[in-house]
């Protein structure tokens, strides 16, 4: 078979990843993403599932609300296997749907505390900060770009957004993030 | 202008689509030609307190009745759809 050489999201063999000032945004192409929705019968799956506007770990893989009765599941490092065969091992009787090539995820780490995290979501999305504290995480826009946005901690940021437009995203966050300076 | 979303609290207008008049929840089972007409056709449009449907797009896809004063953009508050069109069945019922 024809040797193929995977790409990025961003198009480049290697992720991308800029720091500027405080922020570091740092391409993370090796997350598998998949989709969880409960059936009427399903009985509960062995992962911890969030309340609306919240995400939530289980052994290293986070699942984060998206609507009434569904959820995305990050499994980090499974991007290149089949995300959604994990997924359905932890849920059986639930939907499932592979999500990891729809998207692109960009981590934002910050070395100086929550101030510079603030900052850039004060400038980024329309959301109120009081309610998006570490284990809130939500769907909004950032530009018009529709985003899932992940407080992971005080200083960390996780946004997932669609890879069709990661290049947009990119340009985007990186805008916003050189202007905090 | 900030609509109170019933689980996500207060999220910007400009996530969501505005559809409307939210009596189409109401669509009539009778059978009857002119109160079909009139479900599909007619439409109130007051100057005051309107109950009107908004869907969350670019949130979690729910879509909300939300109570607004068309004259002052006031917002009274919101439901999710899921639970009137419920409420509804059940009264009917």
């Amino acid at each position: 078979m024809t040797d193929l050489s995977p790409l990025c999201a961003l198009g480049a063999p290697a992720p991308r990843r800029v720091s500027l000032g405080a922020l570091t945004l740092a391409e993370t192409p090796d997350c598998g993403l998949a989709s969880l929705a409960l059936r009427r019968d399903t009985p509960p799956p062995s992962l911890a599932l969030p309340e609306p506007g919240r995400w939530q770990e289980t052994d290293g893989v986070t699942a984060f609300w998206t609507g009434p009765g569904q959820w995305l599941v990050e499994m980090p490092g499974c991007a290149e296997v089949d995300a959604a065969a994990r997924l359905a091992e932890r849920a059986p009787g639930a939907s499932v749907t592979e999500q990891t090539d729809g998207w692109v995820l960009v981590e934002i780490t910050s070395t100086a505390g929550a101030a510079p995290v603030e900052r850039f979501l004060e400038r980024a999305v329309n959301l109120d900060l009081t309610r998006f504290a570490p284990g809130h995480a939500t769907r909004s826009t950032v530009e018009h770009l529709g985003v899932y946005l992940l407080r992971r901690a005080e200083d960390r940021l996780g946004i997932w957004g669609m890879r069709s437009a990661a290049e947009s995203l990119w340009h985007t966050l990186e805008t916003i993030a050189g202007r905090l300076e | 202008m900030l609509i109170p979303h019933p689980l996500l609290g207060l999220r910007d207008a400009q996530e969501f689509t505005y559809l409307g008049d939210a009596r189409l929840i109401e669509r009539p089972t009778s059978g009857d030609e002119a109160d079909l007409a009139e479900y599909v056709f007619q439409r109130d449009n007051p100057a005051g307190l309107h109950r009107e449907l908004w869907f969350h797009e670019q949130g979690d896809r729910s879509w909300l009745v939300v109570t607004r004063n068309t004259l002052t953009h006031e917002i009274l508050g919101a439901e999710l759809a899921r639970d009137v069109a419920l409420a509804r069945k059940e009264g009917t019922a």
